[in-house]
């Protein structure tokens, strides 16, 4: 029985030709999209590859040179996209592609694309996720918002339940017809993604990237499952087509627009990050209380360079078979990379705080769990970004210290000595391997659960309006 | 015995209004009973709860013994329902119509079986195959005939099924319903046509204010003593 509603809401929605405007139009915007954000993957993805090739050919064909020189010298890390991230590119567009990696600091990372394009950006940008996030929803509740008010006002659900089919019944039939309608519109667009991706010889064998675009597919199928479901509920309760009508503009504006700001606002409140000059400064007053590697004159140099004089039992630093120097350096970029990891540290768990408020707030708004889904299971979230700041350090904190043993190595004197070209070759170059899903899914757990609650509370919600609906 | 359709003590209060007050009544098979009334008698309201649309205050409707407020979703097997104005879904076509109504009710004909039932209640072959909503009053009138009908009721509930068809439909309809009558069927139905009811009917009721006030076999009344009798209780 649910099947013959379910069939029969499917077919009067494609003889309808309102509908059928309107689902072509968001097709069109979802392949649009798909192609659009397929096309600025291919271009970004490039760039960076280019960039990151070209930085660690000129880091390996440095000439002969002190190793101090090459470590200020230094190379960069650039980010490269996700392959998903043609479908969500979340926080790519302000979150930075590149870093400088060099002695002594780590900096911050740079050159987002909001940083050199015009304020459009800021406006949003066309993307698959942009369209299944809020105009789908859209869609959905001009299709469904007289399911019920509309059978009630002409006397056709009198009719239908005078066969002997429960309300219930009907409800479902209609979620179902309506589910199949919206999956008409979407999986086309899905489809073509994955066949784009496929085609991508770098994705294509790699079982992560599917079983992400697999989850991604099964989080929206639920999204859009609350928004069909909630609008059939609210159809049943409200008398009137009209007011239904409104009641779910009304929550779809409160829902992508009205919390989401809210509690952006509300968490930069509560938890306010500091300023890049503020950070610089105190990171400054910080690291000066180590040991600065460039001050001969500082005292705990000194203290080092006795302590290795009594060590080999030399008495003198000409005798000794390590460059004071070189151990000065390491212990000092040992000292600041503290200091810097400390304090970015930080700033990290500021963010956090402020995108955990966001994400709780899941629990009363499902677009504000799809959204971390999403963009987590694209790998463009904030975690994301967090573990490539992370692996660049890393990278630049061993390649530090790999050049201030090599000094160290040197022994006394380096300073009038350089060290063969060849050694820059033998350095291996930043690779980055971004983090498989497993990794993700600690960040996804409570958006994830936020989803399976509105789910089953709007279903058990749903049921209970459904039963009370009055039918004459 | 067990009548097809039984009222006891029925009675409907609304926040504002009583609309039923101790309906008492029973319709065996066959019976056909025509319900006169002005509007806002109370007609609607007893063949909602009937159909289990509207819950009694107190007292009780029985179909084919069940108790309606009980059995909610059982009672619907035995009775067929045809509104005043038959609405249905208008981008499928007549066919699809009786199909889907045919399939809810539990019985899936061939596409030639359900072309009969259309025809037999009148609806012309070229439009079986057209969008309902292009058809009149009177079409959707007769597919919503054809789905009573399809569905094999022991009794049929009808809301001034009539209004909107034209005379001759009209006399089809009340040869229909005579039909069935004679096959068992009993037939509740609600009218303003007082001429229809001494027709095709077997007993007549006149309700009042929420009030069966009299109850006449119709073969003791020509239609003329009919109208008198409606007009002295409706003034």
């Amino acid at each position: 029985m649910m099947q013959s509603i379910a069939q029969k809401e499917f077919v009067s929605t494609l003889r309808d030709r309102r509908f059928v405007v309107l689902s072509v139009l968001v097709l069109g915007l979802l392949l649009a999209a798909t192609l659009v954000g397929r096309a600025r993957y291919r271009t970004l993805q490039q760039e960076r590859a280019v960039a990151q090739q070209t930085v660690n050919d000129q880091f390996h064909h440095q000439p002969n040179r002190h190793p101090h020189r090459v470590a200020h010298y230094g190379s960069f890390a650039f980010r490269p996209k996700s392959g998903l991230s043609l479908l969500d590119s979340g926080l790519d567009s302000f979150t930075g592609a590149s870093v400088f990696l060099e002695a002594h600091q780590q900096n911050s990372v740079n050159f987002s694309q909001a940083q050199q394009s015009g304020s459009l950006i800021r406006f949003g940008e066309l993307t698959v996720a942009f369209v299944l996030q809020q105009l789908v929803p859209l869609l959905i509740i001009f299709l469904c918002f007289s399911a019920f008010t509309e059978e009630r006002e002409t006397g056709t659900l009198k009719l239908l339940l005078s066969q002997g089919v429960s309300l219930r019944q009907v409800a479902w039939g209609k979620v179902a017809g309506y589910g199949r309608a919206v999956a008409l519109v979407v999986a086309p667009a899905l489809l073509l993604a994955a066949w784009l991706l496929f085609g991508q010889e770098e994705v294509a064998g790699s079982p992560d990237v599917w079983t992400r675009l697999g989850l991604f597919v099964l989080s929206y199928a639920v999204y859009f499952f609350l928004w069909i479901v909630g609008s059939v509920v609210v159809s049943a309760w409200q008398e009137h087509a009209r007011s239904a009508l409104i009641t779910l503009l009304g929550c779809w504006m409160l829902g992508t627009i009205i919390l989401p700001k809210a509690t952006a606002n509300v968490g930069a409140h509560l938890f306010p990050t500091i300023t890049k000059a503020q950070m610089d400064a105190e990171v400054h007053e910080q690291a000066q209380r180590g040991i600065n590697g460039h001050d001969p004159q500082d005292k705990r140099s000194a203290a080092l360079k006795e302590g290795l004089l009594k060590k080999y039992g030399v008495t003198s630093e000409k005798e000794l078979p390590v460059s004071v120097a070189g151990l000065v350096m390491a212990e000092s970029e040992a000292y600041t990379s503290k200091v810097y990891q400390q304090h970015f540290a930080d700033l990290t768990r500021t963010y956090e705080r402020q995108n955990a408020l966001s994400t709780w707030a899941g629990l009363l708004n499902p677009y504000q769990a799809i959204r971390p889904l999403s963009m987590g299971l694209a790998g463009s979230d904030f975690a994301h970004y967090v573990h490539f700041q992370q692996a660049a350090e890393a990278y630049r904190y061993q390649l530090v210290q790999r050049l201030n043993q090599l000094q160290a190595g040197m022994g006394y004197g380096d300073k009038e000595r350089k060290l063969d070209a060849a050694t820059w070759r033998a350095i291996p170059t930043f690779e980055y391997e971004a983090p498989p899903l497993g990794w993700a899914l600690g960040y996804l757990l409570v958006p994830t659960l936020a989803l399976l609650l509105w789910a089953v509370g709007l279903c058990w919600l749903g049921l209970k309006v459904i039963d009370n609906t009055r039918v004459a | 015995m067990t009548y097809i359709l039984e009222a006891k003590d029925l009675r409907k209060q609304y926040p504002d209004k009583l609309a039923l007050r101790g309906l008492n009544l029973q319709i065996e098979a066959g019976e056909v009973f025509c319900l006169l009334g002005q509007n806002g008698a109370g007609k609607s309201t007893t063949i909602n709860l009937f159909l289990g649309f509207v819950q009694p205050t107190s007292g009780a409707a029985y179909i084919n013994g069940l108790e309606v407020a009980k059995n909610p979703l059982e009672i619907k097997q035995h009775l067929a329902y045809i509104p005043e104005n038959v609405m249905l879904y208008p981008h499928l076509t007549g066919l699809e119509n009786l199909n889907l109504f045919s399939r809810l009710a539990g019985f899936a004909y061939a596409e030639s079986e359900l072309r009969r039932y259309l025809e037999h209640a009148g609806l012309p072959a070229e439009a079986v195959q057209r969008r309902v909503g292009t058809y009149s009053k009177g079409m959707r009138q007769k597919v919503g005939i054809a789905i009573a009908v399809a569905k094999h009721a022991k009794v049929l509930l009808l809301d001034e099924p009539t209004s909107g068809l034209d005379p001759k439909a009209s006399n089809e309809f009340s040869e229909l319903l005579r039909q069935l009558s004679g096959q068992g069927t009993a037939v509740f139905m609600a009218t303003h046509d007082i001429f229809r009811a001494k027709e095709v009917g077997t007993r007549v009721g006149i309700m009042r204010e929420g009030e069966l006030v009299d109850v006449r076999p119709t073969t003791l009344l020509n239609a003329n003593e009919l109208e008198q009798l409606y007009l002295h209780y409706t003034h």
